[in-house]
């Protein structure tokens, strides 16, 4: 079910922290400890077709913006700065927009749904979220603080996809000019925050609390219009949890995804919002598909069946978590330690472990 | 430079108490004894040696030796060939062994003995797998060391004994140590920090540590044994407090002292009852502070030790074996210069604790000490308490004076954004200006001093701040500092700022000056700090941009220094990763990671969170390591790069293999294709036929499953009456088919095939036969198309052209252009929303699917499909965006109804005329907003090149227009 489309030697000097293809699948963006972001043909395995440096510190994240606005990259890093890259060729590249405003190493960044414009919100370890505006005729960006957004730090920060009019009423009285912007992070306080931006300020919409250690990432769902929001959050306390709203966006229900064998860092939702990947600390890779009847199952790469169907052991497991739908906070941390490494999931052939393909 | 030092008693209500300063009321404010300056030391380690007369210097580059008490300011500098940076370098401390010392640098620690030459390298303890972070030599055993590592462990050494420690203390923890301390008094107990923690052995009992003390909330930077009590400790921690512990008693701290910014270290004063500590300031900006606290009194400290213009890296006690009361300490700051501070009886007295004490809570009067903001400054200044105290320094005498309090500005100890203006303030009574420049400390922070010329009694000083130079002139009238002779100020030229800045300024400067002199005091230096003050204000409240320049002032510090005080809140680094991109495409890493040298997993399974266990340059003596870092090197494994080895970069591969991206296509997972994608047909002229050749086309993608799917959509399509166009109607009411087919298009988006989903939507969207004119037209037509035509299709069928009446061939033209521009006409409105009639989807559902239909058009942009995509969004309802501005409407001349297109359609004439031409316009026009004039772009822009008011009318159309526009925006 999964092909391998290209292999990519991203030759780093250092770590790389994370990895994306731009909106049409052509273009790699890679960033690194070694303080460079590396562009490459995805479809074609040679050497970088740019390499872009500006940044003094490991550089953590990478986010492309909508193709609407031109092939515009942004990269956030340790040292504390968000760069915003254009480019006019894949190797030809310039520095749009540097933002160094914040205190200390910035985690995350997104870029806004394309209907916002030109939009970009940091998540930095300082505590704040920077909200960065570009006004694209005159190529002037406004920058917006959340202060203290979290304590002691923000680890992550994604957008809500633009809200569709309610399809309750009669679409032309809902224009669409009235969409609220939210964003959601996931911070060392172990929260969850949704934000809304109400006249020109961001205020905190709500507090999902359920994680017992530091959120790690957080993924909006991408809408496909139905009227219903999920946000899915990981953790260092090696949790996933998948966090449903109706259309309203009020009343939040969690269910734990998994357990991991170790903690969660980076989570990613597919593009029609039904297929979630999963990478931690052990470094393999798994995809996760939730059934009609609302449970989250491990799927295989090479089939798209279901994992965990052939494993009757890790059934009860889910069903039991399934069960625990309001954010309570005492059974997550009983069930903690009642679940010492849930059985290793490595024994699945099926693993991407090591992010290749091994089913 | 002279030391000066200000000691201020506080007020004590006017009663004559005045013969020594009451030990609770005062804060002295104090400058170093002696300095030397190494501009090219890059040392990172200190240590004063047993007898007091050497200091060591150690860094990457080399090991020296400053003689204290000699004023020559000479190093003896021994080169040294290491890649890296000594992480911490301890004299020994018992007698015995007084020219032995230990230099730490990665993972060993040399045993160094200075000969009268040079040192004797004797010997390598090598031991440890990371980094060493701490040694402390054992204060009875001369013999004895220990240290601690990254790598968790704490080993002692016995020095008869080199090739391994002797015991090897386990802290069983994730988080490496990061200073370690025999107790002072027996030498029998040992502490180690781990991140907040402590861990206490007593080296009797075993290597179990006999406590555990959760001691911060942060990382804990300094441990110091009480000198006196066996038992009691001090530790320093990044979350801004110092704390005393027993560790007796290990619940609860005894004692805390609480600032506003990590404290780096903390240790006890060898005599009296006092404690020094070191604030490292956030980010920074703010004091580089060295404070003495009495022990007895943690609200604020007895005295501040100000000169040093950056981060302090170390201290040490300078032994003083012949005097019992006076002390010396010696700082080694990251400005490059070494300073000697006393501390002498006067101050150790007032650390004792006093009998009233505990009535008698005192808090400081800082708000004297704040930026002088012109208004908050004028505050009523109470009685002058005449009471002095004669305090000699070694170095010469210096005036030391009171200064008036007020009790009403009472608070906590606390820092602020830029108070290191605040603290060297000098007091003086009228004095000769000559007494005020020699007094004038010449190594403030932003300010360079030009000229000092006592005799033409004038000064200049250059002063950079935030990112802005001023060059001030003060001229001084005969009769300063008197009440009514304050300094002329006088910005000259080369300053950058602009005038209504340097206004300001130069208020600020007057406001300050007046306050001085009015009561017959000096001002120079006030004004100059309050200057750099205003300055650095100005420059933060212009905004980000210009602050950056404000962060770069120190940027050793920026760089480095704080960011990795910092660390321990930094998520650790995310050595794989997962990302869909909007096409389906999957990209996926993941690096193994060395756990050995990376990071500390052999304690446990779990990836530590932050970011400052696997970085060991969260410790200071690898700060500078981290900040100077070769490029090549790798960020986290810096003791791997062996110098001298060639192929840096080949001994990352061989280690961690480069990191390689795969990129995976997941669409089919999400069901969703691009070669089906181009193959769907939309083709609505026989829908039954187009949904036999989409299942085929799913047949052929292997997607059998949707085949019946598409069977079963070719019987909705197909009419059970056919050619019965007068039940036309009766087809789309039927309840069977419309919510089948509902509920299949909802089962395939929730289920997430939203390409099934939108072609089934797409297809039976809202159908041609709608209003009662176009059915009658279309009961004219030949009858095989009745129910398929399509004005939405982009190309009409030939046979329509040929055998339709030009007025109805009128009208699907006009329907079709309708379908996706703007122009929306009353009567369109009325055939569209009649057309839901004979639609299979009920109009409710409409805004959902378009919403779908939006969500796929935007993979097939994704997929560059753009065809696809625009044959989609043409099934969407019409959603005009909203206008923004000023939009022109033009108004039919006959039918006078507003018009958005060129011409009115119903009175087939064109709606606007150029003024200029008098021909209709079609393509882009502009007019005045005021008069309304107008007419082509081009003969608009000729005609307003050369004249100013309308053609037409006069009006002043240029002005008054973008009046109305601002008026707008």
């Amino acid at each position: 079910m999964v092909s391998l489309v290209q292999e990519i030697d991203t030759e780093h000097e250092d770590m790389v922290h994370h990895a994306a293809l731009d909106f049409y699948g052509l273009l790699l963006a890679t960033c690194s400890s070694d303080g460079s972001v590396r562009i490459f043909h995805s479809r074609k395995n040679n050497k970088a077709l740019a390499e872009l440096k500006g940044h003094q510190g490991p550089v953590w994240q990478v986010a492309w913006a909508h193709p609407k606005f031109g092939n515009i990259l942004a990269s956030c890093s340790y040292d504390r700065k968000v760069i915003v890259w254009k480019s006019t060729t894949p190797r030809d590249w310039i520095k749009l927009y540097e933002y160094s405003n914040h205190d200390s190493s910035v985690n995350s960044v997104d870029f806004a749904p394309s209907e916002y414009g030109l939009v970009l919100a940091c998540a930095s370890s300082d505590g704040s979220i920077s909200v960065l505006t570009c006004n694209t005729e005159y190529g002037v960006w406004d920058a917006k603080k959340i202060p203290n957004a979290h304590t002691i730090g923000v680890n992550a920060i994604s957008w809500c996809p633009a809200q569709a009019p309610d399809p309750a009423f009669d679409q032309r009285v809902t224009s669409r000019s009235t969409a609220v912007k939210r964003l959601v992070s996931g911070g060392c306080d172990n929260l969850v925050k949704i934000w809304r931006e109400d006249n020109d300020r961001w205020v905190e919409e709500q507090r999902l609390e359920a994680h017992s250690d530091w959120v790690r990432d957080v993924a909006w769902a991408p809408s496909i219009g139905l009227p219903r929001s999920q946000i899915a959050t990981a953790s260092q306390d090696r949790h996933v949890i998948v966090w449903s709203s109706n259309s309203d966006l009020t009343q939040w229900t969690s269910s734990v995804l998994h357990t991991f064998d170790d903690a969660v860092w980076s989570i990613s939702w597919s593009t029609t919002g039904n297929i979630l990947a999963v990478t931690g600390g052990d470094n393999n890779v798994t995809l996760w598909k939730e059934n009609t009847e609302g449970q989250w199952i491990r799927i295989n790469y090479e089939s798209g069946t279901a994992i965990q169907s052939k494993q009757p052991s890790h059934l009860p497991h889910s069903h039991s978590q399934q069960q625990q739908q309001a954010p309570q906070q005492q059974q997550h941390q009983q069930q903690a330690p009642s679940h010492p490494g849930p059985s290793s999931d490595s024994e699945h052939s099926s693993n991407l472990s090591n992010s290749q393909l091994s089913n | 430079m002279p030391p000066t030092e200000t000691l201020r008693p506080g007020e004590r209500g006017g009663a004559g108490g005045s013969g020594g300063a009451g030990p609770e009321q005062t804060h002295i404010i104090r400058q170093s004894s002696k300095y030397y300056e190494h501009r090219d030391s890059q040392a990172t380690a200190m240590s004063v040696d047993y007898t007091g007369q050497w200091v060591l210097l150690a860094g990457r580059g080399h090991l020296a030796l400053q003689r204290l008490g000699q004023d020559d300011g000479s190093l003896r500098r021994h080169e040294r060939q290491s890649k890296y940076e000594v992480s911490v370098a301890e004299f020994a401390i018992c007698p015995s062994r007084k020219e032995y010392c230990a230099i730490a640098t990665s993972q060993h620690i040399d045993i160094v003995r200075w000969g009268v030459a040079e040192p004797h390298y004797e010997m390598s303890l090598r031991g440890h797998t990371r980094t060493v972070t701490d040694i402390d030599w054992h204060s009875q055993d001369p013999n004895l060391l220990v240290s601690c590592s990254i790598d968790t462990f704490s080993h002692i050494w016995d020095l008869r004994e080199p090739r391994k420690p002797t015991v090897s203390l386990n802290a069983v923890c994730m988080s490496g140590a990061t200073q370690v301390g025999f107790n002072r008094v027996s030498g029998n107990l040992l502490a180690a920090a781990h991140d907040g923690d402590l861990r206490i052995w007593d080296l009797r009992k075993g290597s179990c540590p006999t406590h555990y003390i959760t001691a911060h909330l942060n990382r804990v930077h300094g441990i110091n044994w009480s000198h006196k009590r066996e038992t009691c400790l001090a530790t320093a921690s990044q979350d801004g407090t110092v704390k005393y512990f027993d560790v007796c008693n290990p619940r609860r701290a005894e004692k805390i002292i609480t600032t506003m910014s990590p404290v780096w270290r903390a240790r006890y004063t060898p005599i009296g009852n006092g404690l020094v500590s070191i604030v490292v300031p956030h980010l920074g900006r703010g004091e580089n502070s060295l404070l003495l606290w009495s022990n007895s009194k943690q609200t604020d400290p007895i005295c501040s030790f100000v000169g040093h213009t950056d981060v302090i890296l170390d201290f040490a006690w300078r032994p003083n074996h012949e005097s019992s009361t006076e002390i010396e300490l010696v700082t080694w700051s990251r400005d490059r210069t070494l300073r000697v501070w006393k501390i002498d009886d006067n101050m150790l007295k007032l650390c004792e604790p006093s009998a009233e004490e505990e009535e008698s809570r005192f808090e400081p009067d800082l708000s004297e000490l704040r930026v002088p903001t012109p208004p908050e400054f004028l505050h009523p200044r109470s009685i002058l308490v005449a009471a002095s105290l004669p305090i000699s320094t070694g170095d010469g005498a210096c005036s030391t004076l009171p200064m008036a309090r007020s009790p009403s500005f009472g608070g906590g100890y606390y820092r602020r954004e830029e108070p290191h203006m605040a603290r060297s303030l000098t007091d003086q009574p009228t004095c000769s200006l000559h007494h005020e420049f020699s007094l004038l400390n010449t190594n403030m922070p932003h300010v360079e001093v030009d000229t000092l010329d006592a005799i033409k009694r004038y000064a200049c000083f250059k002063i950079c701040a935030g990112g802005h130079t001023v060059i001030l002139q003060v001229t001084f009238a005969t009769s300063y500092p008197s009440p009514s002779a304050p300094p002329d100020f006088q910005l000259c030229q080369g300053t950058t700022l602009s005038s209504e800045v340097s206004g300001i300024l130069l208020k600020v400067l007057r406001c300050n000056a007046l306050q001085r002199v009015k009561k017959s005091r000096t001002c120079l230096e006030q004004c100059l700090r309050a200057l750099v003050g205003a300055m650095k204000k100005k420059v933060a409240a212009v905004g980000g941009a210009d602050r950056s320049q404000l962060l770069l002032q120190s940027p050793r510090l920026e760089g480095a220094l704080s960011s990795t005080l910092h660390d321990a809140c930094i998520p650790f680094p995310r050595t794989s990763g997962v990302h869909f991109n909007a096409t389906g495409m999957l990209t996926t890493f993941a690096q193994p990671v060395n756990n050995k040298r990376l990071t500390l997993r052999q304690h446990s399974a779990l990836t530590p969170r932050t970011f400052s266990a696997i970085n060991g340059s969260g410790l200071l003596g690898n700060v500078m390591a981290t900040a100077q870092r070769d490029a090549n090197a790798s960020f986290y494994l810096q003791e791997r790069m062996i110098s001298g080895k060639p192929g840096k970069q080949r001994a990352i591969r061989q280690m961690n293999g480069s990191p390689v991206v795969h990129v995976y296509d997941t669409s089919s997972m999400l069901h969703i294709s691009r070669s089906m994608a181009r193959e769907f047909s939309l083709d609505k002229l026989n829908i039954a036929e187009t949904c036999r050749k989409n299942g085929e086309i799913c047949r052929q993608h292997g997607r059998l499953d949707l085949v019946p799917v598409w069977l079963l959509a070719e019987l909705i399509a197909t009419p059970q009456v056919p050619h019965e166009t007068l039940n036309e109607l009766l087809f789309y009411k039927d309840p069977f088919k419309k919510s089948l087919l509902e509920s299949l298009i909802m089962h395939y988006a929730s289920s997430g095939d939203i390409q099934t989903a939108v072609l089934l939507a797409c297809l039976f969207d809202k159908c041609p036969t709608g209003g009662s004119a176009i059915m009658d037209m279309a009961s004219r037509l030949p009858p095989q198309l009745n129910s398929q035509i399509s004005p939405y299709h982009t190309v009409l069928p030939l046979d329509v052209k040929s055998s339709s009446s030009s007025n109805t061939w009128q009208q699907l033209k006009q329907l079709r252009s309708n379908s996706w521009s703007d122009s929306l006409d009353q009567e369109v409105k009325q055939v569209q929303s009649d057309a839901y009639a004979c639609s299979l989807i009920r109009r409710a559902k409409v805004p959902l699917f378009d919403q779908f239909k939006r969500s796929y058009a935007e993979i097939l942009f994704g997929w560059q499909l753009l065809s696809k995509r625009a044959l989609i969004l043409k099934h969407t309802q019409n959603m005009p965006p909203p206008v923004q501005g000023v939009e022109f409407v033009t108004e039919c001349g006959s039918c006078a109804k507003p018009k958005r297109t060129p011409k009115c359609e119903p009175c087939k004439r064109p709606v606007l005329f150029c003024v200029l031409c008098r021909l209709p316009v079609k393509g882009a026009a502009n007019a005045c907003l005021a008069c309304g004039h107008g007419g082509h772009m081009d003969h608009m822009m000729q005609w307003f090149e050369k004249h100013q008011v309308c053609a037409t009318c006069g009006c002043k159309c240029l002005e008054r227009t973008s009046e109305l526009l601002a008026l707008l925006s």
